[in-house]
Formats: structure tokens, sequence, C-alpha cells
């Protein structure tokens, strides 16, 4: 997918390439994502004494805030590094009384489960667990294949968005503190990716191309997302890692030692689809390594060289032998052959676009805003 | 030998993954194939499956669907629902099933004969379904629906004298309940037969297994212990890791 009328290029500072449409270069030869998350690092993440102070102030106000509700805040659990990492740190550090959100959605990993069960066992939280009915969630992942957009991995972060939103007025919560960090994931290619909370897409696309009904699937319609999370503010997002000098290495090893923590092996494989999705799918439909935007992220931190970055980048994503079971596995659980989900991998790229959506309701939501606040 | 530890999963209808409690309120837990994936990397030694809704739907068993989750399972997997005859028990062990489970058709002496004179005793497991009842306890059948007058003792010794290999305790007013098991009905049932009695309904933690074992069954089997986890039952699926498993055995002599 890479832009013919340009030659392949590298970033100098990080290793994002020119594979991406998105991704443009300045004459040093820097893109434009490192040099944007260059610039945004002093304003998003302080690992330093003073970070952890204010980190400190804000769980305070949060306690405060909740002292009378059943938990001070919300977190999500994944079975994967950063979340565990997250739950661990508030309560070994700050005593927090958690509700821990997982949802399943059909794919997760023998040691994501035994993860999270680790994590809740012996920190001694309050776990809760929505099932997607696999039924449904084959219906719309297949139809997601079949309407051939990027974002893939939409139906599992939609439902678990929209499971956090309905819990937290079930269970009277204000705060989510989210895993997601500045550390590892800083690096983003300019309007790459499309958001997974847009159920307007999400249904034009089942629409399309499911069979069934989604009758349980966890939706948050467009006007009620934009009430919930962005006018009513429902939730509060913090990111406490972004107050620390969090490295997932070394997270990791911390977790290991401590709770007998199973590695996994790459980012954000808690789930078999995402594992599919980053390793088979991103790389042949569009020649995108997702390790680069990680590697990238790193480099930004100070926690990896490039040296480095592009000695692993040279190690293949995933074996032959290893690709041919994850298809078979994907396709077996889609109850489809592998030729058919070769086919749907093979199938000339749709914009997300094409179906109807809420992108300009979202934008001018934005702009309302901005109105009301007399920017514009 | 150590004891065995069974997960029981149970199918509704419309073959979703559900867990009850005193036979009613089913949770949706998952999809069969995605919870028995995950039970064979965690190295389970048995799994039982039973349709709960088989034999009140008067449905014949599914061959075909039966012989899928045959082949996904790592482990020996016995199956129960809508089972009545030889008939029905050929093409399921053909399937690859190793334990056909009966309920209501273990009330019929004549039924679990000719199933062990077919398939051997090793092969039938019988599943008394106990409610304490004003009069004492009583098997019961269909779901909990119908109180037969037999004894949940009397039934059980009944199974064996027909050939039955195993009895499955199954306590209706404990399922889904999570507190432990009843430990008198185990101790008074499993003195009364020879055969290796598996305990079901009530266990929620590895502490109830053990309290099980020590009551005298020579199994334990449980639904909620393996598929939910915590104050709030997240669904979510565990296995005592072997090293669990032998604390537990270690445990268990030392009470004894």
């Amino acid at each position: 997918m890479s832009q013919n009328s340009q030659r392949y290029q590298v970033c100098s500072i990080c290793v994002m390439d020119s594979n991406n449409p998105g991704v443009t270069f300045d004459e040093s030869g820097q893109c434009v994502c490192c040099r944007d998350a260059l610039a945004r690092k002093p304003h998003e993440w302080w690992p330093t004494k003073e970070g952890y102070n204010r980190l400190e102030k804000t769980v305070e106000r949060i306690k405060r805030e909740m002292a009378a509700k059943p938990y001070d805040v919300m977190i999500g659990l994944s079975g994967g590094v950063d979340s565990a990492y997250l739950a661990h740190l508030l309560k070994r550090k700050f005593n927090l009384r958690m509700i821990a959100v997982h949802v399943d959605g059909g794919w997760n990993t023998e040691a994501a489960v035994r993860n999270i069960e680790k994590i809740v066992r012996q920190l001694d939280i309050d776990l809760y667990t929505h099932v997607v009915e696999w039924e449904e969630m084959r219906d719309l992942q297949l139809a997601y294949l079949k309407a051939s957009v990027f974002n893939q991995d939409a139906p599992q972060d939609h439902a678990f968005f929209s499971t956090l939103y309905r819990l937290s007025k079930r269970f009277e919560q204000k705060f989510f503190l989210s895993g997601v960090n500045f550390s590892g994931e800083s690096v983003h290619v300019p309007r790459g990716g499309y958001p997974a909370m847009d159920a307007r897409n999400l249904r034009a696309i089942h629409r399309s191309h499911g069979v069934g009904t989604l009758d349980t699937f966890p939706l948050l319609e467009p006007l009620h997302y934009l009430w919930l999370a962005r006018i009513r503010k429902q939730l509060q997002i913090v990111k406490p890692l972004d107050y620390l000098p969090y490295d997932k290495e070394a997270a990791k090893r911390e977790l290991i030692a401590t709770y007998g923590f199973v590695d996994y092996g790459a980012k954000h494989q808690e789930s078999r689809f995402t594992k599919f999705y980053q390793e088979i799918y991103l790389p042949v439909r569009y020649g995108f390594d997702k390790r680069r935007l990680h590697c990238s992220a790193l480099i930004v931190a100070g926690q990896m060289t490039r040296d480095e970055a592009l000695e692993q980048l040279e190690r293949p994503l995933t074996t032959p032998e290893q690709a041919a079971r994850d298809k078979r596995f994907v396709a077996k659980k889609l109850r489809i052959s592998v030729e058919e989900l070769d086919r749907l991998v093979a199938l000339p790229p749709v914009p997300h676009q094409k179906y109807a959506n809420s992108q300009t309701l979202y934008r001018f939501n934005g702009v309302l805003r901005k109105l009301v606040r007399g920017r514009l | 030998m150590r004891p065995r530890v069974v997960p029981v999963l149970l199918l509704d209808s419309r073959r979703r993954l559900v867990k009850t409690r005193r036979f009613g309120e089913p949770i949706y837990v998952g999809d069969p194939f995605n919870v028995i994936r995950i039970f064979n990397e965690k190295e389970v030694d048995e799994i039982c499956v039973l349709d709960i809704n088989a034999t009140v739907e008067q449905r014949r068993p599914d061959v075909g669907f039966i012989r899928e989750l045959a082949s996904e399972c790592f482990m020996p997997l016995s199956y129960g629902g809508g089972v009545t005859s030889v008939s029905d028990a050929s093409p399921i062990f053909a399937a690859g099933v190793e334990k056909i489970v009966l309920g209501r058709a273990g009330t019929d002496a004549r039924i679990i004969r000719a199933l062990a004179d077919e398939f051997g005793s090793q092969a039938v497991t019988v599943c008394v379904d106990c409610k304490n009842t004003p009069e004492g306890w009583r098997a019961v059948v269909d779901r909990g629906l119908v109180v037969t007058p037999l004894d949940p003792v009397r039934l059980a010794q009944e199974a064996e004298a027909a050939g039955a290999g195993e009895i499955l305790l199954q306590n209706v007013d404990r399922d889904g309940e999570r507190s432990g098991y009843d430990l008198e009905l185990i101790y008074r049932v499993s003195r009364a037969v020879e055969l290796p009695l598996m305990a079901l309904g009530g266990a929620g933690e590895l502490r109830h297994l053990v309290e099980a074992l020590v009551a005298g069954a020579s199994a334990v089997a449980s639904g909620s212990t393996f598929v939910f986890l915590g104050r709030l039952r997240a669904v979510l699926i565990t296995y005592p890791s072997t090293g669990d498993i032998e604390q537990m055995r270690a445990n268990l002599q030392r009470e004894c």
C-alpha cells in the first residue's frame, strides 16, 4: 500500500515508515508521528516525583468524592500487562477500592484468563465480566471482515466501552482509571484508524453484511455516547501510568515475580482475534506492522534505541506455521473455511465512511463546545 | 490416582452454555467451543456436558453437535441429555464420548442394564438429582420439576444393582449457590454404594471440593467453581493447577 509517488522511507528518529499513507517526513527525514509525540511528551507524561505527587492528590480527591459509593474507581482487565500493572499499583500503592471490568468477546486466550484470575484473587479485587453473546459477536465480526473496513477490532472495543458506561451508572461510578500510557502508545498515524465508539457505523456495517440481529450486543448509541462521554462527563478518564516512569518490560517482570503472571508475547495479544488482526490482517493488507508504532513510542519514551527497534523489526512478526495455525483457529471459530478467510483478507480496503456514521455529529459536537466556550 | 476434578457445563436449547441457580435463572457463560478450548489448555481431568432441556423438550441428542464437541475436547468427555436407549447412545459413543450421563432414564433399571451390557459399566453414569422435602430427601427428575417418591440412597443402590459405573450426585437446592456441598447427603449416599460417587451442586471454591472428598466422594464436579469468580459472580474460566490439587490432597490426608 505504499504511495507510488514516493520512495520508501523510514523516519530518521523513530521507525515509522512511508508504507503508511498518513506518514509524512520533513527535510531532515523526521516523520510527523514522532515529531508530534515528542511535542506532546512534556504535556502528557510526567515520570517525575512531581508527577507522582499529582497522582497522589488525584487519588485522594477520588477517595473523598467516592467515599459513600461501593467502589472508588473502575478499571479494565484484559489479561495484558498494562491493565494488570495498573491494578497492582492502585491496590498496593493507593489501596483504592476497585471494580475491574472484563468483556469476554469469545477470543480470550488461556493466558489472559489465567492472568486475570491471578490478579483479582491475589489483590482481592471485585471482577465484573460481561460475556458477549457469541453468535452475535461472530455475525458482527464476519460483517466487518466482509465490509473490508480498517478497524476490525471495533466490535471488541465498542463492547468494552459500552459495558463500562452501563456499569458506571449501575455502580454509581465516576472515574475510569485506564492502563493506556504514553510510554508505549504515544505514536499515532495522523487520521489513521477509525474510532470504535460509532454505533451508527457499526450498525450500518452489520446491516449490510450481517445475517442475524444484534439483540443483546452492548451498543452505545451516538447521541447517548455524546451525552454520557462529552456532555455529562459521566466518566472521568484518568491514566495513572502517565504519572510514573512506566516501562512495560520492567512492569511485566515485576508482575511475573509478584503474581506468577504469564508472559504471552507481543502487545495486545490477550485476544486471539487481535493477534490475527495485528500479525496477519494488517501486514498482509496494508503492509502495516503494528510493532513500528510500539517501538517508535518506546524510542520517544527513551526506553529503546532506534537500532534496537530496527533489530526487533528484522525479526518476523510470525512464522508461516504459526500464521497458518492462527488462521485455522480464526476461520474455525467464525465457521468459515481458511480459503474464505484468505479471500476476506485480500479484499480491497473500504473506508468506514462508505457506511453510515456519526463522525459529522461528533465533529459538530466539538465545534459546538468550542462555540459555547467562546473559542471560535 | 488423585481424585478427579470435573467441570460441568450446561447447554441450553440454543446450544449456549449457561450456569443455573437451583436449576433456574440461567446465566450465559459463553460459547461451548470457546470454553472447552480454554479448559483444554488448563489440562482438565475430564469434562461433563449436560443438555439440561433435552428431556423436558423431548429432544433427541444432536449427534453432529456432540461429535464437534468431542473432537474439540482434549480430555475425556461425558455427555448427558435426552439419552433413553442403546440406539440413542451408540452414535454418541461413536462420536468420541467416553461416558453417558442418565437423568430421567437413570430411574429405569432396564435402560441402565441395557446400556451397561452393551457398552460396559464404566461408560454409564447415573445422575441422581436430590431435593430436600418435608418428607426428607427425594430424587427428582426433569430439571427438578418432578419429585419421585424415591430416597436418593435407594435410587443410587438401584442404579448400582442395574450395572451403572458411577453416581453423579446432584443437589438441586445447592446448585449454583457456591456455599459448599451438602456433606451429609454425600456421606449418606457414598456409604450406601460401592460405586464411585461424584459430588455436584453447591461448590464455589477449592475448599468445598476437599470437603466433599473428605465426606466420601471419590470425585468432585462443579459448574460455578470453574466458571465464576468472586463476589459479583464474574464469568471467568478457572481450574486448579496440579499444584493446587496436590495441596488439596495433602490437606485431605491431614484431615482424614
